[in-house]
């Protein structure tokens, strides 16, 4: 199992996931996935990293560092990204029952695992 | 935005209002345009048509070589713009899509559209019988007609 | 169509090569017609790359149909052709007041004035940006149509703003709170940057859009309609809301506040927002 695939099986395995891409954030394209039926891994990779590089001008506007974490919350689950090393983000789409700090918890830890 | 037929219209606006591309050309696998939208001059389409139509010919015959299947869609990266070549089957026949995009959005988003636009486009295309086959005295004066509705003269 | 469209129309298809395309564009233009008067600005540039009037017309098209970094290169290309050409040193300082660089915006008018000195909008403007840049008070001067021949709508006077009551019951007032419409412009709060200055112009142009694009987000990856955004940085955590369709409401607040708790305050101030807004009519 490669390192790409071993932070994609940690982050799936958080009750409630439903899938998660790795992203290569500039050309919103996907490097890595591991969905569920019913998730589409080609619109989360593009559809994510368009708005992570949005959010990442909003925070560096405001004179911050870019994000380390983002949630997009809709009415039936949300969209999470950790960004990493190598202009990758590491995405996951999860249920509205979803444990969120998990989640959150194992993005943050895996991102920085991805080569 | 022109098209010749009108079928064509609303999935490629659909298309251009979410993806932010800059040019886009729709044509047929002999480079005959079918709708453009950006392009203001008719010399500008009839080379960017040509020249799409014979790199996707290039490209699919370099895919036969190779064994392959047909390549999905074929992308340049520029510094200040990109460009996606990519072939598709319509109920009319293949055809060919060529955008022109900046860094305002990414290829990802530009080939997710895209691909929603080519479903679209399978499910409102008008089945007709098939076209006569198009004779080269004809051609010319097709193309003259076409780019005139293209170009709204 | 009406009667001089139709005659220029006719003008320009008899002589291609006439400048007739410079008024029957800016005529589609004021009429509405964007992509009409678009499509004959480009084709008259094309045959007058030269002509700094070519430039400055196509820069007023792109402006009125939002391309803003379009008409900030058109308006560059009529300078270069032209440096004392007043609409275009006013269209390119409304740009950099619209970014949110008073300071360069000031710089161009300040030239306009000195190749115009009879437009008394030009001094007026001056007047205001200068007065907002001394006080480090945030944004917005209206730099009137005069200043930029096609500007969009233009944040309020200070003179205007919200009143203060937008959020006066907030824990902190209106720092660290931005109200943005649609069209990435501030409507309320303010947004202190690292070093103190206001840079709630600035994130309030970042914004334009996204509550579109989070709603193509979320409804593409079947969750629904999106409710918030939460931002999470070394430097702070901000999150992002809707209170009304048409805008969008960002809370920042230290990286020591739980994101939970900065979620509360945007909630709270969402519904302040709201009750302005149905205030303003």
């Amino acid at each position: 199992m490669t390192a790409t695939q071993a932070v994609l099986d940690r982050v799936t395995r958080v009750p409630g996931v439903r899938g998660a891409v790795v992203v290569a954030a500039a050309d919103g394209l996907v490097v890595a996935e591991q969905l569920m039926d019913g998730v589409d891994g080609q619109a989360a990779a593009a559809l994510t990293a368009s708005l992570v590089g949005r959010l990442v001008r909003t925070a560096e506007g405001a004179g911050m560092r870019p994000p380390a974490f983002v949630q997009l919350r809709g009415d039936g689950g949300s969209v999470l990204a950790a960004p990493g090393p190598q202009d990758l983000v590491l995405v996951a789409v999860v249920g509205p029952d979803a444990n969120l700090g998990l989640a959150r918890l194992e993005m943050i830890e895996a991102v920085g695992r991805l080569a | 935005m022109r098209a010749l037929e009108p079928w064509v219209v609303q999935p490629l606006e659909t298309f251009l209002a979410e993806s932010a591309a800059r040019l886009t050309l729709l044509m047929t696998m002999s480079g005959q345009v079918v709708a453009q939208h950006g392009f203001s001059r008719s010399l500008d389409v009839m080379s960017a048509a040509a020249l799409g139509a014979g790199i996707v010919a290039s490209t699919e015959e370099l895919a036969r070589l190779m064994g392959a299947s047909r390549f999905e869609a074929l992308v340049h990266h520029g510094q200040r713009q990109s460009c996606m070549l990519a072939a598709f089957t319509t109920p009319r026949g293949r055809w060919i899509g060529l955008v022109v995009f900046g860094p305002e959005t990414s290829v990802g988003i530009i080939r997710l559209f895209f691909d929603q636009m080519v479903q679209q486009l399978a499910a409102v295309a008008p089945r007709e019988q098939t076209q006569p086959p198009m004779l080269a005295e004809n051609f010319e004066t097709e193309l003259n007609a076409s780019l005139k509705a293209l170009f709204g003269r | 169509m009406t009667d001089d469209i139709r005659a220029l129309t006719t003008r320009l298809a008899d002589e291609p090569g006439s400048l007739a395309f410079l008024e029957l564009a800016e005529a589609l233009r004021r009429r509405g017609q964007l992509e009409a008067a678009y499509k004959v600005a480009r084709g008259g540039l094309a045959r007058y790359p030269g002509l700094a009037d070519a430039h400055d017309l196509m820069a007023r098209v792109l402006s009125d149909q939002g391309d803003l970094a379009g008409a900030f290169d058109a308006w560059t290309s009529a300078l270069q052709l032209d440096p004392m050409r007043t609409s275009a040193l006013k269209g390119v300082a409304f740009l950099y007041f619209r970014a949110g660089d008073k300071a360069a915006a000031l710089d161009h008018l300040q030239r306009a004035h000195e190749v115009d000195p009879d437009d008394p909008a030009i001094p007026q403007t001056i007047a205001r940006l200068s007065a907002q840049l001394r006080a480090g008070a945030p944004a917005s001067a209206p730099v009137e149509s005069a200043a930029a021949p096609s500007a969009p709508a233009i944040a309020p006077d200070s003179s205007e703003r919200p009143s203060p009551g937008l959020f006066h019951d907030m824990d902190g007032g209106e720092q660290g709170l931005l109200l943005v419409d649609a069209n990435g412009l501030r409507l309320g709060g303010r947004l202190g940057g690292a070093d103190g200055n206001d840079v709630g112009d600035r994130v309030a142009a970042q914004l334009a859009g996204l509550s579109r694009e989070a709603a193509r987000a979320t409804r593409l990856l079947g969750l629904g309609s999106w409710h918030s955004i939460a931002v999470e940085s070394p430097d702070g955590h901000l999150v992002l809301t809707q209170p009304t369709a048409d805008t969008v409401l960002l809370a920042a607040r230290d990286p020591s506040l739980p994101m939970g708790r900065v979620g509360l305050l945007a909630e709270r101030a969402a519904r302040a927002a709201r009750t302005w807004l149905e205030t303003q009519g």
